[in-house]
């Protein structure tokens, strides 16, 4: 090989490199995503069972209910809609009814969300901020502050 | 002293635009008296600003409730230390923190930079005080820490209880330190494409500042992972949150930064790179800042958020990174170009270092501006998370890490790979015997686990083969072998612990990952659980009372194999009264390298709690490791060559001020 | 004060001469650029003739590295043209400015921004000051200082406890009684206050730990305890149960002498169940379908009408006591609540005005109505 093929060969191992990254990035961003939704758009946009999605709300007054040993189940609800949640482990701190949650999991067959991360807020003045958006969007804000 | 310190921050405001505007006009007409003044300024500087943070400290300490600051974010009843922390847990505080340890960087470029060409160093200094003019105005047009309130409130509204921790007293200094001293790496570069002349010294004047800069950074992001771990109660260490990706995208552009400085300093070639790499290293530190501080994020990190302070900190951002970049656009095509060089060479294998780590970079960059270009543009909202960055820097730095142990064996200018791969055959065969042992030994999630702990010890053992080929052991009697490997250069050594320290980072990692284990189950008092070979018993949930919070303690005494107590782990739950505010307290228990890390849940109706337990191998090397990394940065830095002494000066005043 | 101005004076001084003093000196002669480039250079040579010592790197490649830098060492020779200090107008300008623009730029923003007379003032410091010049709110912190100090002192607790109650720290007051509860025993009083605290801190329910505390205080016994009653009674008809509610009330009102300033309240409590229950005791035969349905709907009047009474006593006591953001607040969103959107633009008016619509608890109580939906007000 003289110099020059040498160098070639080079240049096209990186380009050959950065494109195979380049497309591994957008693979992933198109595969491992999740979207968020509120109770509102899993009514309107049809969430196939089994993709990940986020889901965020708030926890509706009275529907926690604890199950055998660490399962809860419970409701994400935005004013008007309803999506009944299952999920196995330790709620954190500050999950309490009627405030904000973000849960992150997929839909079963059955359109229940077995969710396998909550998140609350972290502090009194902290909603996540998707959900907090979208209810103002909503116009449920208000209520929500209650 | 309040007020004291409050004129001190204008003070220091008023200095940091003389520390652009004089040393910058004299290097460019070659007055050496206008150059002289940068570094007396860029002292006095940093003196003022000291004096502004040491009196928003003693606010804090003395409960000065007249400050807003100190009434927001803190309460009589907190312990010295944690008043003390609270001076940087909160936004006005922390950009006090960022401004001091910027004018700090400054001084040191004036108090240590006597090797540095006069008009080299007044310029950097020019720059280095524009990035303050920034955020000084920053400070007192949005974030004044010193506003005051008539009357005084008698009590504070305490600081968030998450931040009240040993770890908030580390974690945002050394993060700062690493971000900020990356402000030094940018002020070189600007000044390099405005002075239009840069080579291999430069890169030497360079290094020890980015070494500096990548030693904090790495602490600081190791310390923030061990705070979450330990701090938030789900034992994870790394979220791949937008905060956590906006410090490590700096550290990754930064390692390159160290690497491609070696190329430039030995050979004289990636000049334009390097450069380019300074200016973007700082500018992810500046990405960092804006995503934390604009209340675009929000997490525990986004103490407030307030639209004017975005507003401003996008614009400081744009100046900086546009102005730069144009800069670089317009001046680098000017610079004499680097040499040309072999591929299979040391600056070869470095620079496949940098192609690997700048893409990792833009990974983490892209997963990081993704969700919030998406959200600007459709208002879809997504999240990217794990499994995003595990498909994308996955296997990216895994290829990296492959080749790590390559690199510091081949030689300059032509290296020869078959050869250095015999000389590394006895680190594969140690690391693939790891591999088989861990396959052997451990069932689950073993090929992957394998696989990934024979990494790791390739790069552990890659690294020591590095030392031991240089101390020539197997060659020369061991006495002088031992002769040698100590008498090698200091930054030898410090290259072999950083690789090695990223060895064991990785094992640590990878053992996590693959091999933890989680416990999830509802416990009653006496009912005991058997946790990777030790058996937990409930003993009691007991009533315990701190100075600002009351809590309900979990006794946990651990049992080994044989039965007999070794340890008592208690894990709580906490809620500060000042707040109303509950947290989760985990009990950590170390078993040489291990941990076992118990986290309560809600009480049942049936009087038992909800007890979740991991057991986590090895987690503890994962911040050991990047312990070693810094002290091999510190060896390095302490390498006899990067002390170039300052040439004599010529007996003659006047004239040879003259030539430039 | 004169200290204080003295101080920033020597601050504007020093750093002046940070400024003054390099320009005032000769300046001292420095190396040009390219002698700092060959030192590097020569300690890059040095360097080479080390790692060939101790072996590290072979003769040929030591060879080829001096000749390397040997290159370097001959192009940087090329560089060294002296080049003339240019002049410029802009020199002088500058300079002037600059040594002008400390003092000046430094005591022109920091009187537009400091708070010069504000002096500082140590939560320490402020709490030995002669008692007779404290403030309410500073007795209190005296108070709980001296309480946190001395966490077992019952009756700290115990004088602490009915003033929380009383400015509306009522997550406070119910811990205060609480922990003088758990060291001085239980007493009426004591239940008594703590139930009120429960009361408060849920917001006008009286809840089952609220409730608990009452009957523990009737349970001791001693005077006829309006109040405990009064909230038991109100508790019932929380609930929903008018009927036993109404009993409660009137037995109450029988046992109060005549003089008794509670016979008021308990006679509109009385007068506002029965009207919620429609008929006064129903009539044998029980209650029709259309009746019990009717009861259920009245059921949330009567609650809305708790409600009422309780927002206008808060109404009333901001009346009194204007300074009290928190307060206002409360009342602005109570109103809102309730729909009564007129009465609440009027609350955040007078709000406003009692706190000082520039200030910023009048600030945010303009930003909290915002939230609510009432507009800014004229």
């Amino acid at each position: 090989m003289t110099r020059k093929q040498k160098r070639l060969s080079i240049i096209a191992g990186a380009l050959g490199f950065l494109g195979a990254a380049t497309a591994l990035t957008f693979y992933a961003l198109g595969q491992k995503t999740s979207y968020f939704y509120m109770p509102a758009d899993i009514a309107e946009a049809a969430v196939p069972p089994g993709q990940r999605v986020r889901l965020g709300g708030l926890v509706e007054d009275g529907s926690v209910m604890r199950g055998q040993g660490s399962r809860v189940t419970f409701a994400v609800a935005d004013g008007e809609n309803r999506v009944p949640v299952v999920y196995v482990g330790l709620l954190p701190d500050l999950f309490r009814e009627g405030q904000g949650v973000v849960t992150e999991g997929t839909f079963d067959a059955g359109g229940t969300f077995v969710a396998d991360s909550v998140l609350a807020k972290h502090d009194e003045n902290y909603m996540p901020k998707e959900v907090a958006d979208s209810l103002k969007e909503q116009g449920v804000w208000q209520h929500a502050q209650e | 002293m309040t007020e004291t310190g409050h004129f001190a921050l204008v003070l220091a405001f008023a200095l940091s635009l003389v520390q652009v505007a004089l040393p910058l006009l004299g290097a460019r007409t070659g007055d050496a008296r206008l150059m002289a003044v940068g570094r007396p300024v860029a002292i006095t500087c940093f003196a003022m600003t000291a004096l502004a943070f040491a009196a928003l400290v003693s606010a804090y300490m003395l409960s000065d409730f007249s400050v807003v600051n100190v009434f927001e974010n803190s309460h009589s009843q907190k312990p010295m230390l944690y008043k003390i922390t609270g001076t940087w847990g909160n936004h006005e505080g922390s950009m006090l923190l960022w401004v001091l340890i910027l004018t700090l960087f400054g001084a040191l470029v004036a108090a240590f930079g006597r090797n540095l060409p006069a008009t080299l160093q007044a310029t950097v200094l020019s720059v280095q005080g524009m990035v303050g003019v920034a955020f000084f105005l920053f400070i007192l047009m949005t974030s004044n820490p010193f506003a005051r309130l008539s009357p005084a409130p008698i009590e504070g509204r305490d600081l968030n209880p998450i931040l009240q921790d040993v770890g908030l007293a580390i974690h945002p200094p050394l993060l700062y330190l690493g971000y900020v001293g990356f402000s030094i790496c940018f002020s070189f570069a600007v000044a390099a494409l405005i002075e239009g002349r840069i080579d291999a010294a430069w890169a030497r004047w360079v290094r020890p500042w980015t070494l500096v800069a990548w030693i904090f950074l790495t602490g600081g992001i190791a310390m923030g992972s061990f705070w979450a771990y330990y701090e938030l109660g789900w034992g994870g260490f790394w979220f791949w949150d937008p905060v956590e990706n906006a410090s490590f995208m700096p550290w990754l552009a930064g390692t390159a930064l160290l690497h491609s400085a070696i190329v430039m300093e030995k050979r004289g070639a990636l000049k334009i790179w390097t450069l380019l790499l300074s200016i973007l290293a700082f500018s992810l530190s500046l990405l960092g800042t804006f995503l934390v501080r604009s209340g675009v994020l929000t997490s525990v990190h986004a103490f407030a958020s307030d639209p004017s302070r975005g507003v401003f900190i996008l614009a400081i951002l744009v100046f900086f990174i546009g102005g730069a970049l144009a800069l670089f656009a317009w001046r680098a095509q000017a610079l004499a170009p680097g040499g040309l060089f072999h591929p299979i060479s040391r600056e070869g294998a470095l620079v496949l270092n940098n192609l690997f780590l700048s893409t990792a970079t833009a990974t983490v960059l892209v997963g990081t501006l993704y969700p919030l270009a998406i959200e600007a543009v459709t208002g879809d909202k997504i999240s990217v998370g794990e499994p995003f960055f595990n498909l994308t820097f996955g296997p990216v730095f895994a290829v990296l890490l492959v080749a790590v142990p390559f690199g510091p064996l081949l030689a300059w200018k032509r290296g020869d790979v078959l050869a250095v791969a015999q000389r590394l055959s006895v680190a594969f065969a140690l690391a693939a015997l790891a591999g088989i042992l861990a396959l052997l030994f451990l069932d689950k999630n073993a090929a992957l686990a394998a696989l990934g702990v024979g990494l790791a010890f390739w790069l552990i053992f890659g690294a020591l083969t590095d030392l031991a080929m240089r101390a020539g052991i197997g060659k020369v009697a061991p006495k002088a072998a031992l002769r040698r490997l100590m008498g090698l250069p200091r930054s030898a050594h410090g290259t072999a612990l950083a690789h090695l320290g990223l060895g064991l980072s990785t094992l640590g990692v990878i053992a996590v990952v693959t091999l933890q284990t989680e416990t999830i189950l509802t416990m009653k008092p006496g009912e005991t659980v058997d946790v990777a070979g030790y058996t937990l018993r409930f003993e009691a949930l007991n009533p315990h009372r701190g100075p600002n919070y009351t809590e309900d303690q979990g006794v946990f005494p651990v049992f080994d194999a044989d039965g007999s107590q070794i340890a008592t782990i208690i894990s709580s739950k906490r809620l500060y009264t000042a707040r109303r505010m509950p947290t989760t307290e985990a009990g950590i228990e170390t078993l040489i390298l291990s941990q076992l890390y118990v986290s309560l849940g809600d009480e049942t109706d049936d009087g038992g709690i909800v007890v979740r337990i991991w057991w986590k191998p090895l987690v503890t090397l994962i911040w050991l490791g990047a312990l070693v990394m810094m002290i091999g940065g510190t060896l390095s830095l302490a390498d006899r060559r990067l002390r170039v002494g300052a040439p004599a000066r010529p007996k003659k005043a006047g004239h040879a001020a003259a030539t430039t | 004060m004169m200290v204080f101005w003295l101080i920033l004076a020597l601050l504007t001084i020093a750093a002046s001469l940070a400024v003054l003093l390099p320009l005032a000196r000769p300046p001292r002669s420095h190396a040009p650029a390219a002698a700092h480039d060959l030192e590097v250079y020569r300690d890059q040579l040095a360097e080479i003739g080390r790692d060939r010592q101790r072996g590290l790197i072979g003769e040929s490649e030591a060879e080829e590295a001096r000749a390397e830098i040997g290159r370097r060492m001959i192009k940087l020779e090329a560089t060294r043209i002296a080049a003339a200090p240019r002049t410029s107008m802009l020199v002088p300008i500058v300079t002037a400015c600059s040594v002008l623009g400390v003092p000046l730029l430094s005591w022109g923003v920091y009187t537009a921004i400091g708070s010069p007379d504000l002096p500082a003032q140590p939560l320490a410091q402020r709490l030995e000051k002669d008692p007779r010049d404290n403030t309410l709110d500073e007795l209190v912190a005296r108070a709980e200082s001296h309480i946190r100090a001395n966490p077992q002192d019952g009756r700290g607790w115990n004088v602490l406890a009915p003033i929380y109650l009383r400015m509306n720290r009522s997550g406070d007051a119910a811990v205060a009684y609480r922990n003088a509860i758990r060291l001085l025993g239980s007493d009426p009083a004591r239940e008594t206050g703590l139930g009120e605290a429960l009361f408060a801190e849920a917001g006008g329910i009286v809840t089952k730990e609220a409730a608990d505390a009452f009957r523990r205080a009737l349970a001791a016994g001693g005077d006829i305890n309006p109040k405990a009653r009064f909230y038991l009674a109100t508790a019932q008809a929380q609930d929903g149960r008018l009927e036993d509610a109404i009993t409660a009330l009137t037995s109450l009102q029988n046992d109060l002498p005549q003089s008794s300033p509670w016979r008021g309240v308990i006679g509109e409590a009385l007068a506002r169940a029965q009207a919620e229950l429609g008929t006064p005791a129903p009539v044998a035969g029980g209650p029709s379908r259309d009746d019990v349905e009717a009861a259920a709907q009245m059921n949330a009047e009567d609650r809305a009408a708790m409600i009422e009474t309780m927002v206008a006593s808060l109404d009333q006591r901001l009346r009194d006591n204007p300074a009290d953001a928190e307060g206002w607040r409360r009342l602005v969103r109570s109103y809102s609540v309730l729909g009564r959107k007129d009465d609440a633009r009027q609350a955040l008016e007078r709000g406003l005005k009692a706190l000082g619509p520039e200030s910023e608890a009048g600030q945010e109580l303009r930003d909290f109505a915002g939230t609510l939906g009432l507009g800014a007000v004229e």
